[in-house]
Order: C-alpha cells, then sequence, then structure tokens
C-alpha cells in the first residue's frame, strides 16, 4: 500500500519537474516584454480609441519583435476594469495601459498588489511607485480649432456636444469658447450634454438639435463622427476631434484637434524595458507633440490659417498658453486676473463655464 | 426655418425607423409569438442594408438583402420557439446577444481591404430626401411631405397594416391564431404555418427598420449603430396596444421627448438636469399606458396582449 | 411518414443531463468552424475560456463573484415568473438597490456605530428594489397595466436616476470620475479570499430559500396556483392583487439585493459600473434554471463563467468582443433547441 502511494507521489513530482521546466524554458525563449491596453470603446470608432489604437500600432513598429501587445475594448469604467487588468498582471504582462480617467481606482488597486508590473493611466491623477499617469494638453488645440469656429460662423452660433459634465470635457469647451470669442467676441458656444461617450444616434440628434437652433459651426467632445455628420449633412462646417477627421466625412470638417499616442507610448515602453522608467505625471502639450492640430481643409481661408499658426507657435515657444488672465466666467466675473497663469491643478478640477458658454456644468 | 418646424421633421425622420420595427413586432406578437431579438434584429438589418449599400451602391438591393437577412435571422427564432417549443423569452434574448455580436463582427469583416476590412468610416449612398411640391412648404406639418422613400412607404404602410389585421380575412385569421389557437387549429387554421409567416414577416420589417438607420437616418457603420432601439420597439407594441395604427403614436411620443430634451439644452434652458429630461420619455410612455388603459377599463373595450402570447402552442396528436 | 413529439408522461430526469450535454457539443462544433474561419486556432481558445474560468481557484473566484448578482437578480425574477409576472425590470431593481444601499453607505458611517452600517445598508438596499418592484405590481394588481412594458420602461429611469446622483448631488467633488466617493471601510463587505466577498454565501442561502419558499410553502404554493390558474387561485381564496404585490416585493427586493452586494462588495460606490445588464442575463438564469431556485445557482455560475472567459478570450487571444457574443448565441441556441427534449420525445409514425 505504502509503496503505491509513494509511487504514485513520486511520479506527480516528476510531471510537475517536467511541467514546471516547459513552462519555464517556453517562458525565457519567449521573453517578449508584453503590454496590455485597457480600451473604453472599439477601435473601429474612428476617435479616442481609434487614435490610442494607432499609437500602440507605432510603438508595435517602433520597437518591433521586442516586445508584443494585446488590447481588450469596451471595458466598462469601474470595478469590472479592476478584474481585467489584474488579470494581465496576474498573467505575466510587463506593462498596463489604461486609456479612461474612469479606471484609476481600478488600476490603483492592482498596482498596489503588482510592484513589479509598470502601470500607466491616462487622463488620471493618482500615481504610485510603478504607476503613472499621462495626458496631453488638448485644450491648446481646441483654443486654435475655437478661433477657426469663430472666424467661420456666420450666425454666430457655434453648437458643442458634448458627453459628460467632468472637469477634462468642461476645460476642452472652455479652451474652445475662449479661442472662439479671440476672434469673434459676438459668437456663443451652445452646449448640449448627451450624457454617453459613444452613441452614434444620441451624437447626431443632439447636433440636430444645436443646428435647429441656428447653429451653422458643430464642434464636439464625443467618440465618433457623427455630429460632423450631422453638420454635412445640412451643409454646414464643423471642427472636429480625436482624429482628423476629413477622410471620414469630407472637407466640411474645417480643422481638427488629434491625439498623437505613439510617441509617448513608445518612449514609455522602451524606459521601462531599458529599466530607466521612473514614476511621472506626464501632461505634454503641442510642443511636445502629444497633440496637434491637423492640416486645415480647404474652405479656411489662407488668412485665417496663418493667425492660426502664428498663435500655435507662440504656444508652443512658451511665450503664452490658453488659460492665462483675464478670463471671466459666464457671470461676467473676473476668475484670472490679467497677468495670472491658471496652474494645472484648477485646470484638472476646472468645474465653471467661460463667458460666451451657453450650457450648464451639471 | 424655424425651429419647430425643424425639429418635427427631425423627430419624424428619426421614428421611421421605430414604426417599421413597431409594425413588424405587432405582427410577430398577435400570432402569438414573442420576439425579444429586435435589438439583433435591426443591427443585423443596419449592418447587411449598409454592407450592400457600399459595395454595390445599389439601395434597391440593400433594401431586399435587410428583408432576407431578417426573415432569416428570425426563422431562428420561428425554428427553436414553435418547433422546438423553447422558451420564447430566452430564445430572443439569445437573438439579441447574437445577432448584435454577429452585426458588429462582420462590421469588421466586410468591409474592403484598403480599409483594414473594417466598415467604419465608409460612405455609401443614402436614400434621398424627396420634397412634395407645395405641400413640404406648409408651416410646421410641411415636414411631413419632405422625407425619404422608406419614409413615405410608412405613411402608406400604418393604414395598410391597420386594414389587414382587423379588415381582411387573413388579419382575422392571425388574431385568431394570437387569442385562441387550440380554437383556430380546430377550425381548420394552421396555427403552426402562420406562425411561422407571422414570425418572419414580423422580422422583415423590423430588419427593414434597423436598415432605415444606415441607408437614410444615418450614413455609415459603426459598433452598436442601432444603439438600444430595438428595446424601444418592445414598449412601444404594448404601448400601440398591438394596434397598426397606433404605432405612430409611441414612436412620435418617444422619439418627441427625446428631441424635445435636446432642444431645450441648445435652447439652453438649462435648470432641469439632464438625467431628467432623458428620463421622460420613458416615464412619458408608462404614464400614457396607465391612462390607456384606465381608459380601455371605462369604455369596457378588449385590451392587453393576444391571449397566447408568449406560450407555446403543442399540436395535439390525433 | 410524420415526425411528432409527444409529451412525456413523467419529466425525465435523465434528459435533464445528457440534453445540455449534447447541445453543448453541437455548440462547440458551430463555435470550432467559426473561428477556424477565422484563422483561429480553436483548441487555444476553448482552452483560454474555460481554463480562464474556472482552472484555478482565483480564477474561478473572479467567477464566482460574477455570479452573486445573477443568482440572485435570477432568483427573484424566478418568484416573478412563478406566477406568470414578466418582470423584464430586474436590472433597474438592482440599480435603485444599489441608489439605496449607496445612500445609507455615504450618510450612515458617521451616524451609527460601525457595526451596524452593513447589516442597515443591506436592508436599505433591499427596500429600494422592493420599492422600485412594487410600482409596476400595484399598476398591475389595481389597474391591469401590463407589466412587461412599466418594468422595461422603469429599467430606464433608474439609470438616468443614478446618473443624475452621481453627477449631481452624490458626485465626488472635484473628480472627473463617473460615481460618488468611495465608501467608508466600514460599509465595506468582508472578503472571504481575493475579491470573493461574503455576499456568495448569501446569495446561495437566499436561493436555497426561495427554492424552500416555493416549493414547500403554503404561501408558494399559491404563487404556483396563480401562474397556472388565475381562476383557480381565486377558487381556493387567494388574494390575487396582494398576492402580486407581495411577490413583486420579494423579486425587486432580491434584485435589489444584487445590486447592493455590488455597490457594498465589489465596488464600494454607486458608479457607472452597476449598470451591467445583470438584470436581462438574469433572466437568463431564471428560464434556464426552468425557475428552480437550486439549479438557478449553477446556471449562473456556468453563465457567469461564459460571459469571464469570453472577456479572457478578447484579452488573451486579441479576438474582438464581437466574437465572444456570437459564440455565447452559438453556445444559447443549441441549449434552448435541446431544452424541448427534457419534457417532450422524439417519435416518428409511419402511416
Amino acid at each position: 500500500m505504502m509503496q503505491a502511494e509513494n509511487k504514485k507521489s513520486f511520479l506527480k513530482k516528476l510531471a510537475l519537474c517536467f511541467m514546471l521546466a516547459f513552462f519555464i524554458s517556453t517562458g525565457a525563449a519567449f521573453a517578449k516584454f508584453k503590454v496590455a491596453f485597457i480600451y473604453i470603446g472599439p477601435p473601429g470608432d474612428l476617435g479616442w480609441t481609434y487614435e490610442h489604437d494607432r499609437g500602440r500600432k507605432q510603438a508595435l513598429d517602433a520597437l518591433g519583435a521586442k516586445i508584443e501587445t494585446k488590447y481588450i475594448e469596451n471595458v466598462a469604467e469601474g470595478t469590472d476594469s479592476a478584474r481585467v487588468i489584474e488579470r494581465y498582471a496576474r498573467s505575466g504582462f510587463n506593462m498596463i495601459i489604461a486609456t479612461s480617467f474612469g479606471y484609476m481606482d481600478g488600476m490603483l488597486k492592482v498596482a498596489k498588489k503588482y510592484p513589479k508590473v509598470y502601470f500607466e493611466h491616462c487622463s488620471g491623477y493618482k500615481t504610485h511607485d510603478n504607476m503613472s499617469t499621462y495626458f496631453g494638453r488638448m485644450y491648446q488645440p481646441r483654443y486654435l480649432s475655437g478661433m477657426v469656429a469663430g472666424k467661420a460662423t456666420k450666425t454666430n452660433v457655434i453648437g458643442y456636444v458634448a458627453a459628460f459634465p467632468i472637469p477634462e470635457v468642461v476645460r476642452g469647451i472652455n479652451a474652445f469658447t475662449l479661442g472662439v470669442k479671440a476672434v469673434n467676441p459676438k459668437a456663443v458656444v451652445r452646449v448640449v450634454w448627451s450624457n454617453t461617450w459613444y452613441s452614434p444616434t444620441k451624437e447626431k440628434e443632439a447636433a440636430v438639435a444645436l443646428l435647429n437652433q441656428g447653429a451653422d459651426v458643430i464642434s464636439q467632445h464625443q467618440d465618433t463622427t457623427e455630429p460632423q455628420k450631422a453638420a454635412r449633412d445640412r451643409g454646414v462646417v464643423s471642427i472636429g476631434y480625436d482624429t482628423d477627421m476629413r477622410p471620414f466625412v469630407g472637407d466640411s470638417v474645417l480643422v481638427s484637434p488629434y491625439w498623437n499616442w505613439g510617441q509617448y507610448y513608445t518612449k514609455t515602453i522602451k524606459d521601462a524595458m531599458d529599466g530607466t522608467w521612473k514614476k511621472h505625471q506626464y501632461w505634454g502639450g503641442l510642443k511636445e507633440g502629444i497633440v496637434a492640430l491637423s492640416d486645415f481643409s480647404s474652405k479656411v481661408p489662407k488668412s485665417v490659417q496663418k493667425q492660426i499658426m502664428m498663435k500655435h507657435q507662440q504656444i508652443v515657444d512658451g511665450e503664452w498658453d490658453v488659460f492665462w488672465g483675464p478670463i471671466k466666467d459666464q457671470s461676467g466675473k473676473v476668475v484670472i486676473n490679467a497677468g495670472d497663469k491658471m496652474q494645472d491643478g484648477a485646470m484638472l478640477g476646472m468645474s465653471f463655464f467661460v463667458e460666451g458658454v451657453i450650457g450648464k456644468v451639471k | 426655418m424655424d425651429t419647430l418646424t425643424l425639429t418635427i421633421g427631425a423627430i419624424l425622420f428619426s421614428a421611421t425607423s421605430l414604426i417599421y420595427a413597431t409594425i413588424g413586432e405587432i405582427l410577430t406578437e398577435r400570432s402569438g409569438i414573442l420576439n425579444l431579438g429586435l435589438e439583433g434584429l435591426m443591427m443585423m438589418g443596419a449592418l447587411s442594408g449598409f454592407a450592400v449599400c457600399y459595395h454595390t451602391h445599389s439601395l434597391f438591393l440593400s433594401v431586399i438583402v435587410a428583408l432576407i437577412v431578417g426573415a432569416l435571422m428570425s426563422s431562428i427564432h420561428a425554428f427553436l420557439t414553435i418547433t422546438m417549443k423553447a422558451s420564447q423569452v430566452v430564445s430572443g434574448l439569445s437573438l439579441t446577444i447574437f445577432g448584435v455580436g454577429l452585426a458588429n463582427f462582420l462590421g469588421e469583416r466586410l468591409g474592403p481591404e484598403s480599409n483594414s476590412f473594417q466598415l467604419t468610416g465608409l460612405e455609401a449612398p443614402r436614400f434621398e430626401q424627396i420634397a412634395i411640391p407645395f405641400l413640404h412648404e406648409i408651416p410646421i406639418i410641411g415636414p411631413v411631405f419632405h422625407q425619404d422613400l422608406l419614409t413615405y412607404i410608412v405613411y402608406l404602410l400604418i393604414p395598410l397594416s391597420w386594414f389587414f389585421v382587423y379588415k381582411t380575412k387573413y388579419g382575422l385569421e392571425l388574431q385568431a391564431v394570437g387569442e385562441n389557437p387550440r380554437t383556430a387549429e380546430a377550425m381548420g387554421i394552421n396555427v403552426i404555418r402562420l406562425r411561422y409567416i407571422y414570425t418572419i414577416v414580423g422580422g422583415m420589417l423590423v430588419s427593414l427598420g434597423g436598415s432605415h438607420l444606415t441607408l437614410s437616418y444615418m450614413s455609415g457603420w459603426n459598433e452598436n449603430k442601432t444603439d438600444g432601439r430595438g428595446w424601444i420597439v418592445i414598449a412601444l407594441v404594448i404601448f400601440a396596444m398591438w394596434d397598426p395604427k397606433k404605432a405612430i403614436l409611441g414612436a412620435l411620443l418617444f422619439g418627441g421627448i427625446s428631441a424635445l430634451q435636446l432642444s431645450l439644452q441648445a435652447g439652453g434652458i438649462t435648470f432641469i438636469p439632464a438625467s431628467f429630461l432623458d428620463m421622460l420619455p420613458y416615464l412619458a410612455t408608462v404614464l400614457v399606458l396607465i391612462c390607456l388603459t384606465i381608459w380601455e377599463i371605462v369604455s369596457k373595450r378588449k385590451f392587453g396582449a393576444p391571449a397566447s402570447l408568449g406560450v407555446n402552442f403543442m399540436r395535439e396528436e390525433k | 411518414m410524420r415526425i411528432v413529439f409527444e409529451k412525456r408522461k413523467s419529466f425525465s430526469k435523465k434528459s435533464l443531463v445528457i440534453v445540455p450535454i449534447v447541445s453543448f457539443l453541437i455548440s462547440l462544433i458551430l463555435g470550432t468552424v467559426l473561428l477556424l474561419s477565422l484563422g483561429v486556432n480553436p483548441i487555444e481558445t476553448y482552452y483560454v475560456m474555460f481554463s480562464g474560468a474556472f482552472a484555478t481557484w482565483i480564477d474561478f473566484s473572479d467567477t464566482l463573484v460574477k455570479s452573486i448578482p445573477l443568482i440572485l437578480a435570477g432568483t427573484g425574477i424566478i418568484v416573478a415568473f412563478k406566477m406568470k409576472f414578466w418582470n423584464i425590470g430586474a436590472e433597474g431593481q438592482l440599480i435603485f438597490g444599489g441608489i439605496f444601499a449607496s445612500g445609507a453607505a455615504l450618510f450612515l458611517p458617521s451616524v451609527v456605530p460601525h457595526i451596524f452600517v452593513i447589516p442597515m445598508a443591506v436592508i436599505t438596499g433591499m427596500i429600494g428594489g422592493a420599492l422600485w418592484a412594487a410600482i409596476p405590481a400595484l399598476l398591475k394588481a389595481y389597474l391591469k397595466v401590463d407589466e412587461t412594458l412599466t418594468t422595461l420602461m422603469l429599467n430606464y429611469v433608474a439609470i438616468y436616476f443614478a446618473s443624475f446622483l452621481y453627477f449631481g448631488p452624490w458626485k465626488e467633488q472635484g473628480s472627473g470620475y463617473r460615481g460618488t466617493k468611495e465608501f467608508d471601510e466600514s460599509a465595506w463587505l468582508p472578503i472571504l479570499d481575493g475579491n470573493l466577498h461574503i455576499g456568495i454565501i448569501f446569495a446561495v442561502l437566499a436561493a436555497i430559500l426561495v427554492w424552500f419558499l416555493l416549493a414547500k410553502t403554503k404561501w408558494g404554493f399559491e404563487l404556483n396556483i396563480l401562474g397556472e390558474n388565475q381562476n383557480n387561485a381565486r377558487y381556493i381564496g387567494v388574494n390575487i392583487p396582494r398576492k402580486i404585490v407581495s411577490a413583486m416585493f420579494i423579486s425587486g427586493g432580491l434584485a435589489g439585493l444584487a445590486g447592493t452586494f455590488e455597490v457594498l462588495g465589489v465596488m464600494h460606490r454607486l458608479e457607472d459600473g452597476l449598470v451591467m445588464n445583470y438584470g436581462y442575463t438574469a433572466i437568463i438564469v431564471a428560464w434556464m434554471s426552468q425557475l428552480n431556485a437550486i439549479a438557478a445557482i449553477f446556471v449562473a455560475v456556468l453563465l457567469a463563467g461564459l460571459i469571464v472567459g469570453g472577456e479572457l478570450v478578447q484579452m488573451f487571444v486579441g479576438l474582438p468582443a464581437a466574437v465572444s457574443d456570437v459564440l455565447q448565441g452559438l453556445i444559447l441556441f443549441p441549449l434552448l433547441a435541446g431544452a424541448l427534449f427534457t419534457e417532450y420525445k422524439l417519435k416518428i409514425i409511419r402511416k
């Protein structure tokens, strides 16, 4: 009896050793640096996630065979994301990149449990020794696009389809409106909240509602091209977002502020592979190239283009920035004095609208 | 054009897909079959219509294919529930999961190679808006006469389907099958055959409604294009009290309130939180249903679902 | 020659086991065809799917966590469906349970001794779900308003109401987060292991209790009769309107408990992520378990495993989300078709 048991347990141990050897050897042979991306939508959204995926592919091109990437799309913010992130961490991935604000707390929890894995969170503010945040100063090209809109409008009503009243979106609206007012003090920006990042029908209907109120330029902070298409169908121009929307909508998109994540991803992945990665809170702008303004459509007069590019240069050179005073809020009260500059912290928590915006931050 | 007229036009345009689907599901449910797979059907209709239109540039062909796809998909449901006697609720829900997944999946595969086989970001011919001379310029109701071909067809479909259900021999048979299939069978009506027919025809109309979204209302394909419309249709069928001529009321109410809340925001009226405005169409539907139900009780007319809705029919052995 | 289905004299227990297995094999075959056509290795895919959901304890506990709301909401739906009250509103009742529980979790810790927070929050959550279910129940019981529509519509109202709360009065200040602030730790459900909280124990208990209620008590007996034949129920003295409302209180309370556990045990806040369509998946759970609450436990775990597995297929095999949905449909269809054979026998009649 004892003999049989000993034999069984010996065989078990032998099998275990073989399995171990097998896995170690396969693991060693395929020691690629594994990076996982967590997406809030599908890469086919031609907007937010599309750009992140473009960045991922650029990193793959740049770093080639040394890395392996995987992604999962449509991950709900909140706790589901924590589970997904933890799975990747548990399965031997070396770096996990989460591309939406709502993944923040979930990622932080996992980061604390897996100190050897690198974590990157987009648009958030919580960090840890192995968790960094990164974002782009989208408000800079937004301001410039606002200038284009201000010059283009004839009815002086500009429509803005926005997802949720969170600081990031509010900041974008404000920057845009400041740009509009800088070239056209009489224009106003009407805001409609769609309550969704991604809903083709809702976004379209919101744009239509704005068009019906007399808007002749449509801008947006959403994840699809529907508002721009709705504008085009009405014979009206629009401002794109996330990506250059002209290939998908046409020349009616005057200009699009867009993201350039590829260079950031390549750098941070490489740093991690080289062992030089340090915790950081990256917020790059036009100068660093992580955000950019697309080429202009042929409908934008050359004189206007020149004016915009001059402002563009000012920002890049550090001579001026969007949230430098004087800035008034909707009630006319001065919130930033002339000569003062709004600090990053205040920008990240922005929850008021500037003068010229018609809508409520609820 | 003033805001009100434009808004009415927008509501009508948006309602077309809902009306097609509602009438389709009314026919299905009248025969006693509950089809909860509407979201999946509409997605597949939207996807197939657009895919065909992109590759062939023929709107006619696209509509035909959407109809065929609707027929195929709903025949799965019909087979499972009528022949295999499966639970209608679960079969419908499964059809939704499957249909939505399949549509999204095909949306990433049926595109041209130049676009990585994706269908997103592409454009295709659309149904044009056809303005009926003189009539379309009437203030307020003008937009009724300035819609696309599919919408004009649905204007005709409403009275036709009403007439069919209530005034023809076939419609009466349909009602009998839904109310009391045993008696109908005893009277010589082939319950099983009729249920198959109406489930499939209903599914075709639902799919057609879905195709309106990508061939006319919007252009192009995105993931989850229909975004929950299929579920609303289920409510609209009940709202219409299974009467085809009432199908338009619910669609207009729903579309109207949705458009209203966006209009209010766009117009700068912001004291109501957006979330409450979003709730309005659903609350309104419930309130109106309560009123209708009370009215029906008071006036002692028949109301309610076809008596055998959701109950599987078993042909007796002779 | 005709093919005919003949009702079995007695419920075939043997078929209860064989049918799911055969259906499952059929779906494996269908799925394999699909995967091969995609150029994907089906063995690798299925391995990832199943091992990831069930193989190790850590993986399985993830599945269990996801099954808790399915067990609770599914059980709640069973209670409603038994009397043929088509409660499609479990989603809304779940959300309202989450809302009430969140309210308690946000305000109680500063007012009552910490040891009371969780029990009070749980009860509050259940009340929230029950109240939300009471609305369509009252409307149907006393005004005969169709419940399919009211329950469905109220789901949307619940979703938007939750949205109003965590974007408005309950918003975490200064944050872009779509949710309330994280609850004080006194409102966190104790953890058994890893991410698995004690909710699993209560979920299983609740299912067993409901089974007992429906199968072994007078109240349950009356409910069954009501579902089978309203006239018979009236004949034996059942107060139908009151029965409908009390049953829906239980149904909604259970769904509310599902939302409560999600909010207190998993998310620790009220957030956007509560809306996960558990209420609709639970309908599938309820039906597939043939309205048997104990069976619902296992069905829920299986479905949860399917969902988690589908996620893993995306994460590690790289298939898009849509494929998981299609695979799920392919698994459900044969199961549905096969359910027929538990009640009916196939017979070929020669003329």
